[in-house]
């Protein structure tokens, strides 16, 4: 089972860095064609090269030939020469007096730090006496203004013009109106002449139009609907006196208000399954423990804490030996903890637990012992201190999503949790050692006279649910602090999800553990973290008590997958 | 005497010694000199009086637990709120002695900024009402969780597990600032207790002997109740519940008396503990604590009355020791004296010396019997609760 | 009586049940004309014919009984007043009382017959988990009566039990207690001081307190925990304590903590338990399970002894017991009525017969 998720996860992890490297170069879009595509445009201008195009602002030159290169440089069609377009309206460009080579210069002083107008890198920095500007007027600025429009509306790529509509619509610019109704005109893919209307609707909202356009203008806001939209909208409604378009525009607001109200829900909601899934991480083994062998392991949560520490040997080894593996120093963990906190689990249940088979609270006494043992082993060995997990790449940062933002390595833990929780389903129905588990679970001397070797089928299972736990560890090392005490702080949430969702049945588990998490997530706004906790403890507790056998009970049978 | 066959003798020398300790410590504290070999030094006075309040509580989790069947993981909780109960009483005893000098509020309050006491502080600058406090909330919190728990019969470990949650529940609610018992750092600084000062050797060794007291009043009680017919069925609870239902008993309503009684007097061994350890914070609220007065009634022997006060003692002087001696150490030994007590001793100590006791005595019947001597004088009812360690 | 007659008893049990028509005479014929089919629609007329077993019944039993056992003469001493109390009328609801009740109990073909009966079930469902435990059950015990009542595993014996004691909730039917107590909106301990007693099926007794605490703890008596903790014992409570031991014939091991106990002194001593608690009605299952042919023997003469003076229900596997105890038979299959009537009768049904052999 263990190798199944390592592949899934090996899998995962290719697809990940696909989506890594994909983002990496800021392309909403599927990253093949947007490098492809930024591929042939650089191809099919470097006859002209539109880095030579740039250099002929270099030298003096009249208003005219500014616009002429202006209109050269529209005309290339390369998104890379709106830097230096950018910084000739602003006043930056500059061309150095000893070779008319031109640049982007910030004054610095009596120096003028000068970068390539092209790339942006710095190179170096010039007394101000060495560089004269490019000489502006307002006409040229409208032209740089319609040209960086143009530029990239027109570009062949629709991810690069859904980028320039992106611009405009942040920039507002009456000017660009024109330009942007000839390029929604042109438009072909509907994606894209959805995000210039509203590109549009945001200039229109600023210009001087008469107010029935800007009332439809705020009605493509509101579709819209995210917090830039409703800045917009607010600034726009402060400052109109047009009762029809004012009216429209406060319809737009409250329509975009919910829409962002409804945003923040989903946004508690995933908050709310990331807790969940962490939840299930840390129960799903007590799950098959405690739910399936009816097992009180009371150091449960220590066998989270190795499978963590595995994790932060394996990390250490890797930084001393073989710093290149970093990336897959958890894929390397999982299979290490599995074996840690099985092996753990199994010398537990060999040695202690099998004597208090049928004493629960016996076996919950004597294990909580052994869970102090083990987190003072710990403590003594790795120091009472935290130890430094670190994140592999594709576990870092963040994405958008609407107005949603995505946690890669909360992403990783819901998708991971998941794979765990089906793999475990898998093993209890698919092999030969689930149906041994279940047949002892449910008839122990009828499998015994079967020929099932039921201590043997104990011990496993043990080792199952505690290879698991430490499983959960790996994955939790990476949004928890690495100390002796980590497992305590998982052992009562665990116990309420399993209990909550009803004993010996996995999808309990995984509802009580997603809607414990959920509920947890929305109760915070209104009570503070800690409040929230308390709430939903006391809410399991008066639960547990209508309902003593969880949210689904188990019947007669054991899970029925 | 009638009451010494009541309790057995071996009930009485426990009180006796107890009474006795209530005395002669703080004698040998405050009158022998300090060469004197008998001498017991002032900073030992608090600490053997602490022990005294951890027997107190281990006494009170073997009401429930022993007798009753009911393993409390939250008992800390109820001695933690009798504790912050008789705190809060010192804290206001304080007066304007505080760092900030203000009369009416504690520090924390001032450094909060609050304006003045929440409601909730009002009458603990008396005595008797934080005396009342002490018995009152840790009961009350009991009835009522034990209302809601038992009639819905939550039993075993289920039961076992949400008197955690509620101990936990407590713990993060007493770190909080806003909650007004001094978050984090809980209530400490106290100066005085009923007008004398709580550092002065004698009041340490009254406090020693009002907990010496306190416990021998509880071993009576505990033997009273257990020894009456509502012990007798309170162990028929513990051993067929359904049984006892089906004979028309409560068994509800036993759990709920012996788990009220219980945490009112684990709250009066916690307002006897915080003036003696001289803090109160939401530490002892840790679910951990509670498992720990587990293993103190466990090796003792549980179902006993002598034992968790035995149990107790030992565990807690083993852990002075040891935290001397060997500080990381410590939970080494817990955690194996957890697994020793249910895998090789589940009776404890002296359960499992009645036990043998019992077999000797079982064989000798056996032989009178075979003689033909009658075994009637049995028949007056052995004066021991029997411990039957299989749940 | 010694050892050779129980025996011999024995044997001759034997001898009957394999010539199942019956050569000797069954020795309690009380049914008066009570069709042994009711199994298909058993609400119909049923309280009725019930109605007429009640009398003839108790006789027969005592009739069984040599009555040579020391012991019992006992035993009519303390159970004075429950034989009394039992061969009241049943309590009627007074006149003016509700409305409503009357009403319904009006509109009830056999209502008026109902309260006459000490336990009355009709139309009783319970079904866990889409499994029918018990399937439209209805089942009439007169005052006074002593029935037995048999099936094959799973017939529904001990669901039946159940949800008389209060321990499941029916889904549907009704269950009522001297004719107008609906047992159904009551929980086990209030059902038990009604005077409904329990024996389970497994020997349930308080196993770390000895004999004698174990019937005090089921005296009758007040159920208030503050009453138990200042309680007393005194004069009474020991004689009927004493009472209860002679007939259950544990008077020796009074001391002897139950744990230590036989199976079969287990059995007995829950016995003396459910008659401690002084009940109108004994529900009793499996009695005999586990027993030595001696320890059966005793516990048929022990329970027609305590018919005499209350209602007894038997569940029961052991045929030579059942026979023993010479009463009307019930037979249960799948959650409802199969055949009832005398055990011969009830063993000669073909449908009875198909339940236990053919398949």
């Amino acid at each position: 089972m263990t190798r199944s998720i390592r592949w899934l996860l090996v899998g995962l992890a290719v697809l990940l860095f696909g989506a890594a490297s994909a983002s990496a170069q800021e392309s909403p879009a599927e990253p093949g064609t947007a490098a492809a595509a930024q591929a042939a445009g650089s191809a099919a201008t470097s006859a002209a090269g539109p880095a030579a195009i740039v250099q002929k602002f270099g030298g003096k030159q009249s208003y005219d030939e500014t616009e002429a290169v202006i209109i050269e440089l529209a005309a290339s069609g390369d998104e890379a020469v709106a830097r230096a377009l950018r910084a000739l309206r602003d006043g930056d460009l500059y061309w150095r007096k000893g070779d008319e080579a031109v640049f982007i210069g910030k004054r610095q002083g009596d120096d003028i730090a000068i970068f390539d107008p092209m790339t942006g890198e710095p190179a170096g920095a010039v007394p101000r006496g060495e560089m004269e500007k490019v000489r502006i007027k307002n006409s040229i600025r409208n032209a740089v203004t319609t040209a960086l429009g143009s530029l990239t509306l027109r570009a062949d790529n629709p991810a690069q013009r859904m980028r320039a509509a992106d611009t405009l619509f942040s920039e507002a610019d009456p000017e660009m109106i024109a330009s942007l109704g000839e390029a929604i005109a042109a438009e072909e893919d509907t994606a894209v002449r959805a995000r210039m209307q509203e590109a549009l609707a945001s200039a229109t909202l600023v210009s001087d139009l008469p107010a029935s356009e800007k009332a439809e203008a705020a009605k493509i806001l509101a579709a819209r609907g995210d917090r830039e939209s409703l800045s917009m909208l607010t600034r726009f409604a402060g400052s109109t006196d047009d009762p029809v378009a004012k009216k429209a525009a406060e319809t737009a607001i409250v329509a975009i208000q919910s829409n962002i109200a409804f945003w923040n829900q989903m946004q508690n909601v995933w908050y709310g399954l990331s807790l969940g899934s962490v939840l299930l991480l840390a129960a799903i083994g007590l799950a098959i423990t405690f739910g399936v062998m009816g097992v009180i392991n009371m150091a449960h949560g220590e066998m989270v804490m190795i499978g963590a520490y595995t994790t932060y040997v394996v990390q250490e080894f890797i930084r001393t030996s073989a710093p290149g593996l970093f990336e897959f120093s958890l894929l390397i963990a999982l299979p290490l903890a599995f074996l840690a906190s099985g092996t753990v689990g199994l010398v537990m249940e060999r040695f202690l637990i099998r004597f208090l088979y049928g004493r629960p609270l016996e076996t919950l006494l004597a294990t909580f012992g052994v869970s102090l043992i083990l987190q003072q082993a710990v403590r003594t060995i790795f120091g009472p201190s935290n130890r430094e997990v670190g994140n592999p790449d594709f576990m870092s940062g963040a994405f958008d999503l609407r107005l949603m933002s995505v946690n890669w390595n909360r992403l990783w833990i819901i998708v991971f949790a998941m794979v765990v929780f089906l793999a475990l389903l898998a093993v209890l129905n698919k092999t030969p050692l689930g149906l041994q588990m279940r047949a002892v679970t449910q008839n122990r001397k009828m499998a015994a006279a079967m020929g099932i070797r039921t201590p043997w089928v104990d011990a496993m299972t043990f080792a199952l649910g505690s290879g698991i736990a430490g499983i959960a560890g790996v994955a939790l090392s990476q949004i928890d602090n690495v100390s002796p005490n980590l497992g305590q702080g998982y052992i009562i949430d665990s116990f309420m999800v399993v209990v909550f969702g009803g004993v010996g049945n996995l999808w309990g588990t995984l509802v009580g553990a997603m809607s414990l998490g959920i509920v947890n997530k929305f109760l915070e706004p209104y009570a503070g973290a800690v409040l929230g906790k308390i709430v939903v403890l006391v809410l399991i507790i008066l639960f547990i008590q209508k309902r003593p056998r969880g949210l689904f009970a188990q019947k007669g049978r054991f899970v029925d997958a | 005497m009638i009451l010494a066959r009541f309790l057995g003798p071996r009930v009485w020398i426990l009180v006796a010694v107890i009474l006795a300790a209530a005395i002669l410590v703080p004698l040998a504290n405050l009158w022998l000199p300090a060469d004197h070999p008998l001498h017991v030094p002032s900073y030992l006075v608090p600490l053997f009086g602490k022990y005294v309040c951890y027997a107190l509580l281990a006494l009170a989790l073997d009401l429930v637990w022993g007798y009753c069947g009911i393993l409390s993981l939250g008992h800390g909780a109820f001695f933690a709120l009798g504790g912050y109960a008789m705190g809060m009483y010192l804290m206001r005893q304080i007066g304007s002695r505080g760092v900030y000098g203000n009369p009416e509020l504690p520090d924390f309050m001032v450094f909060l900024n609050w304006q003045e006491l929440p409601w909730y502080w009002t009458g603990f600058d008396q005595f008797w009402f934080a005396a009342l406090m002490v018995m009152l909330v840790p009961g009350l919190l009991a009835f009522v969780f034990g209302y809601f728990a038992f009639r819905s019969r939550v039993t075993g470990v289920y039961l076992s597990i949400i008197t955690q949650a509620m101990t936990y529940a407590l713990l993060l609610a007493f770190f909080r600032n806003d909650m007004g018992f001094g978050g984090n750092n809980g209530l400490t600084d106290f100066k005085d207790i009923l007008g004398f000062s709580i550092q002065a050797d004698a009041t340490r060794a009254s406090l020693f002997a009002a907990s010496c007291i306190a416990l021998a009043l509880s071993v009576l009680l505990v033997g009273w109740i257990t020894r009456s017919k509502l012990g007798k069925l309170m162990v028929a609870v513990r051993d067929a519940e359904s049984r006892t239902r089906f004979i028309g008993w409560r068994p509800e309503h036993v759990k709920l008396f012996a788990f009220t009684v219980s945490a009112v007097m684990a709250g009066i061994a916690g307002a006897l503990y915080v003036p003696q350890v001289g803090i109160i914070n939401p530490g002892e609220f840790a679910p951990v604590n509670s498992i720990e007065v587990v293993v103190w009634a466990a090796v003792g022997g549980r179902g006993t009355l002598v034992g968790p006060v035995i149990g107790a003692l030992l565990v807690n002087y083993g852990k002075t020791v040891f935290t001397g001696v060997w500080p990381e150490g410590w939970l080494f030994i817990l955690g194996g004296l957890f697994v020793f007590v249910t895998l090789i001793l589940p009776r404890g100590i002296v359960g499992t010396i009645d036990h043998g006791w019992d077999a000797i005595r079982a064989t000798r019947r056996a032989r009178n019997a075979e003689k033909g001597e009658a075994s009637d004088s049995e028949a007056a009812g052995d004066p021991r609760a029997v411990a039957n360690p299989a749940e | 009586m010694g050892e050779t007659s129980v025996v011999q008893k024995v044997a001759d049990e034997i001898r009957v049940l394999s010539e199942p028509q019956g050569a000797a005479p069954p020795p309690a014929v009380s049914v008066a004309g009570g069709p042994a089919d009711t199994a298909e629609q058993p609400d119909g007329g049923l309280p009725a014919q019930a109605g007429a077993s009640s009398g003839p019944s108790r006789p027969a039993g005592a009739a069984m009984d040599p009555g040579t056992n020391p012991a019992t003469s006992s035993a009519p001493n303390t159970m004075t007043s429950t034989a009394t109390k039992a061969a009241e009328p049943a309590v009627s609801p007074h006149p003016y009382a509700s409305m409503l009740r009357e009403k319904r109990l009006a509109s009830e073909a056999n209502g008026r017959a109902r309260r006459e009966t000490l336990l009355y079930l009709d139309g009783v469902t319970k079904s866990f988990d889409g499994f029918k435990a018990i399937n439209n059950l209805s089942l009439v015990i007169e005052k006074g009566e002593m029935r037995a009542i048999i099936g094959p595993n799973g017939a529904g014996k001990t669901t039946m039990m159940d949800i008389i004691t209060g321990k499941t909730r029916p889904d549907k039917g009704e269950v009522f207690f001297n004719g107008d107590v609906d047992l159904t909106h009551h929980d086990e301990a209030a059902i038990a001081s009604m005077g409904i007693g329990r024996k389970f099926q497994k020997p349930t007794v308080f196993e770390s307190h000895t004999v004698e605490d174990n019937i005090r703890l089921s005296l009758a008596g007040p159920r208030s925990v503050l009453e138990a903790l200042v309680h007393r014992k005194d004069a009474a409570e020991r004689d009927r304590i004493e009472a209860i031991l002679e007939t259950t014939r544990l008077t020796a091991r009074r001391a002897t903590i139950a744990g230590g106990l036989s199976h079969g002194q287990k059995q007995w001593l829950e016995i003396g338990m459910l008659l401690a608690q002084d009940p109108e009605l004994l529900l009793v299952d499996e009695p005999v399970a586990g027993m030595t042919d001696a320890e059966t023997e005793e516990t048929a003469r022990l329970l027609r002894e305590i018919a005499r003076t209350r209602s007894v229900v038997v569940v029961e596997h052991d045929m030579h017991f059942v026979r023993e105890l010479g009463v009307k038979v019930t037979c249960l299959h799948e959650g409802s009525v199969l055949s009832e009537g005398t055990l011969d009768k009830v063993s000669a049904d073909p449908k009875v017969i198909e339940v236990y052999l053919g398949r």
